[in-house]
């Protein structure tokens, strides 16, 4: 007979989470009022929505929203490059290796922490109010956006170089500053160059709603035939803008493996 | 000294992506209108609107106006993420190219992708018309956009396994069943269940923006107050999805750490 170890007993965690989850599941269910037979009933109406959508009118949206798409990507574009540099000398100050103030450190992280918690939509909303409507409250909230996701993957990346190269760098002289900027800098670029990639395809997905509320592109000609159930209009816009989003990930995919 | 030189490709392909990244800039500046003088006045505006919401609006009727709304994203983006984890697990096989076959698993990833691509604020406003306003409309959109991430993501966990104890239990003579049920589900388990509360924390920002479109949650509380410039109040708002977003994150980091990690385990021999 071969002596097994014996299985453990499973964990407080599976006794109580478990079900803890399910009635937590059954409990979201009935607050967000789903009820089968309700939801069947709906379904019935479901031409208001359907018949439109699959009888787009591509014309209306070529002529109608090219212009606002061009201005989405342009807005992609700007926010996603001014986000992440300012991100660059921010991240090494997010991190330990190269930040031995702890309260500086502390501070920074928590900064990128708070504004990663804010979703970019509401950046979007409080931005049109300070600055008012149009595509410039959509850059700045982008901007929030990729300045967060960068500092983020930038610092956590920062951690993990290897602190060799620093050192020599001190030890031969260099001042804090320099050797951060002569070895810990080209140790973390080619990452940044693909979170930047990462980042900018992010923030063609999120311009592309900015306009529901007034920040400027594509989502502002969405939000108005949506009032009005144009779905015969929105539908070949969507399609536009997924055969744009492709192209553009596609491309980037193509950099990112040619830098990497 | 005798530095080996920096290959011209290199070289090259450097100065070619910084003249990228300053013409983008500059085709995308011009082309929004975004002018210095704008730029500059910038923080100025912005420090008024903080201003104007500190200190913020505390009063019992603020309170229990936005408490409800905060605590409906919750649960929209928990409902949601069900809906998510248990259409996408079974698709999640379907998908994986070392289980399913290869045509099937070619047809379902494209599927996923197709779902993947529409946002979940695209989602709901197409649902908006059928299930009306609230915070089904929400569910519904955030769940199915769940069904196409947490399936991409389970679906190449499934294909990283170990084929080692599938083998072992075909060898052992089971089907295909068993082999499912006792050689990759164990072993996918934890990191798809990770998955899951990582979504869920992706999920409530979501769920926290779809109210703009009225599907319910904290988002139309908030494009309402500043609409009607109550800003107090609309620093409530976003004081309270803050802090339900960071505390809903550390305890999911925390239990997902638990979950890879696993629990230290005294084996007596």
């Amino acid at each position: 007979m071969i002596n097994l170890p014996k299985k453990p007993p499973p964990s407080l965690m599976v006794f109580l989470g478990i079900p803890a989850a399910f009635l937590f599941s059954y409990y979201c269910f009935s607050k967000v009022g789903f009820n089968l037979s309700d939801f069947r009933e709906n379904l019935q109406n479901r031409y208001i929505v359907t018949d439109p959508l699959f009888n787009p009118k591509w014309s209306w949206a070529i002529e109608n929203a090219s212009e606002a798409i061009i201005e989405t990507i342009q807005i992609a574009i700007l926010a996603s490059i001014v986000g992440c540099f300012i991100a660059l000398p921010l991240s090494f100050y997010a991190s330990q290796t190269t930040n031995q103030n702890k309260i500086s450190f502390f501070l920074y992280k928590s900064f990128l922490n708070l504004v990663r918690t804010i979703p970019d939509l509401f950046w979007a909303m409080m931005f049109t109010v300070a600055v008012g409507l149009g595509p410039f409250a959509g850059v700045l909230a982008l901007v929030m956006f990729s300045l967060a996701i960068m500092g983020k993957l930038l610092s956590e990346t920062i951690d993990s170089i290897d602190p060799g190269p620093l050192e020599a760098a001190k030890s031969s002289g260099a001042s804090h500053n320099q050797s951060v900027f002569t070895s810990a800098l080209p140790q973390v670029l080619p990452n940044f160059t693909a979170y930047f990639l990462y980042i900018f395809e992010l923030c063609i997905r999120a311009s592309v709603i900015l306009g529901l509320v007034g920040a400027g592109g594509v989502g502002r000609i969405i939000e108005t035939q949506r009032i009005f159930l144009r779905f015969d209009r929105i539908s070949p816009i969507i399609v536009l803008i997924l055969v744009v989003v492709i192209l553009i990930e596609q491309f980037s995919v193509w950099l990112r493996r040619r830098i990497l | 000294m005798n530095l080996p030189k920096q290959p011209v490709q290199q070289k090259v392909l450097k100065y070619a992506i910084t003249s990228l990244i300053v013409a983008g800039s500059i085709w995308s500046a011009s082309g929004l209108e975004i002018t210095l003088e704008k730029i500059l006045k910038a923080p100025e505006q912005i420090a008024i609107l903080v201003g104007a919401m500190f200190p913020l609006d505390l009063s019992q009727e603020a309170i229990e106006r936005i408490l409800p709304k905060v605590a409906e994203s919750l649960f929209i983006a928990w409902a949601g993420t069900v809906i998510g984890a248990i259409f996408s697990f079974p698709i999640a096989f379907l998908a994986a190219n070392n289980v399913a076959v290869n045509y099937v698993s070619e047809a379902t990833k494209q599927i996923l992708n197709g779902i993947r691509a529409f946002p979940e604020l695209i989602l709901a406003f197409v649902f908006l018309p059928i299930t009306g306003l609230g915070a089904l409309t929400g569910t519904l959109a955030i769940g199915i956009h769940s069904i196409g991430t947490l399936g991409k993501l389970s679906s190449e966990v499934i294909e990283g396994i170990d084929e080692g104890p599938l083998e072992a239990i075909k060898s052992s003579g089971g089907s295909k069943i068993n082999e499912l049920l006792f050689g990759v589900v164990p072993q996918v388990m934890p990191t798809i269940t990770s998955y899951w509360l990582y979504r869920f924390e992706i999920n409530l920002r979501a769920s926290a923006v779809l109210g703009v479109v009225g599907a319910g949650g904290v988002g139309a509380e908030l494009i309402n107050q500043l609409r009607f410039r109550d800003f107090p109040r609309a620093g409530t708002v976003l004081v309270a999805t803050v802090v339900l977003v960071l505390t809903v994150d550390t305890i999911s980091a925390a239990i997902r750490r638990r979950i890879i990690k696993g629990r230290s385990i005294k084996i007596d021999q």
